[in-house]
């Protein structure tokens, strides 16, 4: 029934959704330079955003870890690279594994007993710092100074494109691969399965659910996701600085793009994204120099705004059929309930 | 030996500082169910103050808590009445509040002082205590862990012996037998927040002599306070301090044994490897 009628949905939106694919693609074309840099920044923003929202949003389980991820995917092929030879593309796919197991591990602290979500924020924000301290002491991975990538060198060299260019395009694979997870994990039996998780963990294990299971299901596709696309934004901004990729300050920047957007939604933390990452890039763009930090200011107080005014987030005073919206992000009040 | 006792007496001075921090945490989390992760940003924020009445004034950091205290309180009073109380119940969008309030702090603080590092110069900055063979002691130091000891044993007879304590705990215990019993329930949460930033405050004084200021060091103190906290067990008080001078040792001894970075990540590696044996912290129970 629910494959069927999914399959139906997909099938309805397809040509729409090429369509968009395509237009977006096409940026490369006519977007001037600058505001190409910026879209490529705000694929990467995207395709985190859905990844974290994989166990922050759909799964409520806030995690402020994610910065782990990340910076691993930034900093191991960027090292691998520079340092072994090995091929970005190879490392890509050991940080991913690296990152994979590392949210095993991180789900069996956190996830054995059911410690509550404040006690998971805690000790991910936790682990995260951790992580950026044994970065930041790590020589192979550039230490505090960072890391320098060769811009231009790719497997695309063949192909008449500028770096911008190709780094847009990798972007928007990335990103994609992330909604595309997302789409199919909330229309899959995993998604409703989270979704009661999130929900009400006792109800979820009454029912039967194995709570442990689907958590650590769902951190390990997010951790492969933040991965990558860490990976793929490295490659494209050339300095792999560890005080960027793996600095709690990321994740934070991150939820709020998703809160703004819409907590636990499909859609929320594309446009939380799409419309934050530009305006914060104008804004640092146009006042950097006199009053640095002003874009962290308004995200801030925006997110406050939002909280007060629009608890589910933008998108839910977009949608005009409630009952889409409703079938992931409606009873997050009930869940709030069920929280500590 | 010399250096491990010395490094060892440091961390526990320390320790003691974290520990308000953790215990301030703590208080909060008790009574409402909210951890506010702008709290080290609140530290650093008094810290500013402090700084302001130094370059204005001209005066001591110690001396400033008569200023600074009143702020925070004020401050943490209005932050809990207008924007954390309406959320009641759901503790995850606090989480987002405050991780909101962070990135304002942060950078209003930036947009004001700048990025560069500041100091605040105090009467006792360069006092030094020799205690025999070589261990030496830095006296702001000395008068932190003095303050934060006398601090915490005077929230420990408010919460046990007075009426404000027993209706603390018991809002801690059950909120809605607590109202059913006639406490105002809202009212006691105000005011264990209040106090709470008050704390802040008095660790920002304890903190300034010999430490550069920068406005990104909130989240630092953020998290010295949250390994405390969460190896205490939450709520549990006398669990809490005790966690705080454990973090304050491991921090001195990985920062003395163990170069760079990697010995400044000893406290947290403690932190998982505990975590691994006893997820629900050290110190499990309430106060």
């Amino acid at each position: 029934m629910i494959r069927n009628a999914s399959f139906a949905a997909i099938r309805g939106t397809a040509p729409i959704g090429i369509f968009g694919i395509v237009l977006i693609a096409s940026m490369i074309l006519w977007l001037p330079e600058y505001y190409l840099n910026i879209a490529v920044k705000t694929l990467f923003y995207v395709g985190v955003a859905l990844a974290w929202n994989l166990v922050g949003g759909i799964a409520g389980q806030f995690s402020l870890g994610h910065s782990l991820f990340i910076g691993l995917g930034a900093l191991l092929p960027a090292a691998m690279l520079l340092k072994s030879g090995i091929n970005i593309w190879v490392g890509m796919g050991l940080a991913a594994l690296v990152s994979a197991l590392l949210g095993v591990a991180m789900s069996w602290i956190a996830f054995r007993f059911r410690l509550g979500h404040l006690f998971f924020a805690l000790i991910t924000l936790a682990f995260g710092e951790l992580g950026l301290l044994l970065v930041l002491g790590t020589e192979y991975l550039g230490a505090a100074s960072g890391l320098f990538l060769p811009t231009g060198d790719s497997a695309f060299e063949s192909v008449r494109l500028n770096f911008t260019g190709q780094s847009f395009l990798t972007l928007l694979a990335g990103a994609l691969l992330a909604f595309g997870v997302c789409a199919w994990v909330v229309r899959t039996k995993l998604g409703y399965y989270l979704g009661a998780i999130r929900n009400n963990e006792d109800a979820a294990q009454a029912i039967g659910i194995d709570l442990f299971k689907y958590k650590t299901i769902a951190m390990v596709l997010s951790a492969i996701l933040s991965s990558i696309l860490g990976t793929l934004y490295a490659r494209y901004s050339g300095f792999v600085d560890p005080n960027v990729y793996a600095s709690p300050l990321i994740i934070v920047e991150i939820i709020l793009f998703t809160v703004i957007g819409g907590l636990g939604t499909l859609w929320g933390p594309v446009l939380g994204a799409v419309l934050m990452v530009p305006l914060g890039e104008v804004l640092r763009g146009s006042f950097g120099d006199t009053l640095p930090g002003l874009h962290f200011v308004i995200y801030g107080l925006l997110i406050i705004v939002v909280i007060r005014l629009l608890p589910d987030g933008l998108i839910k005073s977009l949608r005009c059929d409630p009952a889409r919206g409703a079938q992931i992000s409606a009873p997050r009040r009930a869940a709030a309930k069920a929280d500590i | 030996m010399d250096i491990l006792f010395q490094s060892v007496l440091q961390g526990l001075l320390m320790g003691a500082t974290y520990g308000i921090i953790a215990l301030s945490m703590g208080m909060v989390f008790s009574v409402s169910g909210v951890v506010n992760f702008a709290h080290g940003d609140l530290i650093t924020l008094s810290m500013f103050v402090a700084f302001t009445l130094y370059t204005v004034l001209g005066l001591d950091p110690y001396g400033s808590v008569v200023i600074t205290v009143p702020v925070l309180l004020l401050l943490g009073g209005a932050l809990y009445w207008f924007l954390i109380k309406p959320l009641a119940g759901r503790p995850v969008t606090v989480i987002q509040l405050t991780l909101g309030l962070m990135l304002i702090i942060q950078n209003v603080l930036l947009m004001v002082y700048g990025g560069e590092f500041h100091r605040v110069p105090s009467a006792l900055e360069n006092q030094f205590l020799f205690l025999g063979e070589g261990v030496v002691l830095r006296v702001p130091q000395l008068v932190a862990f003095g303050v934060a000891i006398v601090m915490s044993a005077a929230l420990f007879v408010v919460l046990g012996f007075t009426d404000f304590g027993r209706c603390v705990r018991a809002v801690h215990q059950n909120p809605r037998a607590a109202a059913l019993v006639g406490i105002n329930v809202a009212k006691i949460q105000l005011a264990a927040f209040s106090i709470g930033m008050a704390l802040l405050a008095v660790t920002a004084a304890l903190l300034l002599p010999g430490t550069p200021l920068h406005p990104s060091d909130g989240l630092r103190y953020t998290l010295v306070g949250l390994l405390p906290f969460v190896l205490g067990g939450m709520s549990n008080f006398l669990g809490i301090l005790a966690s705080g001078l454990l973090i304050g040792i491991a921090e001195s001894i990985g920062a003395v044994y163990i170069s760079g970075t990697t010995g400044m990540a000893l406290p947290y590696m403690m932190f998982a490897v505990i975590l691994v044996f006893r997820p629900q912290g050290l110190f499990k129970g309430r106060s």
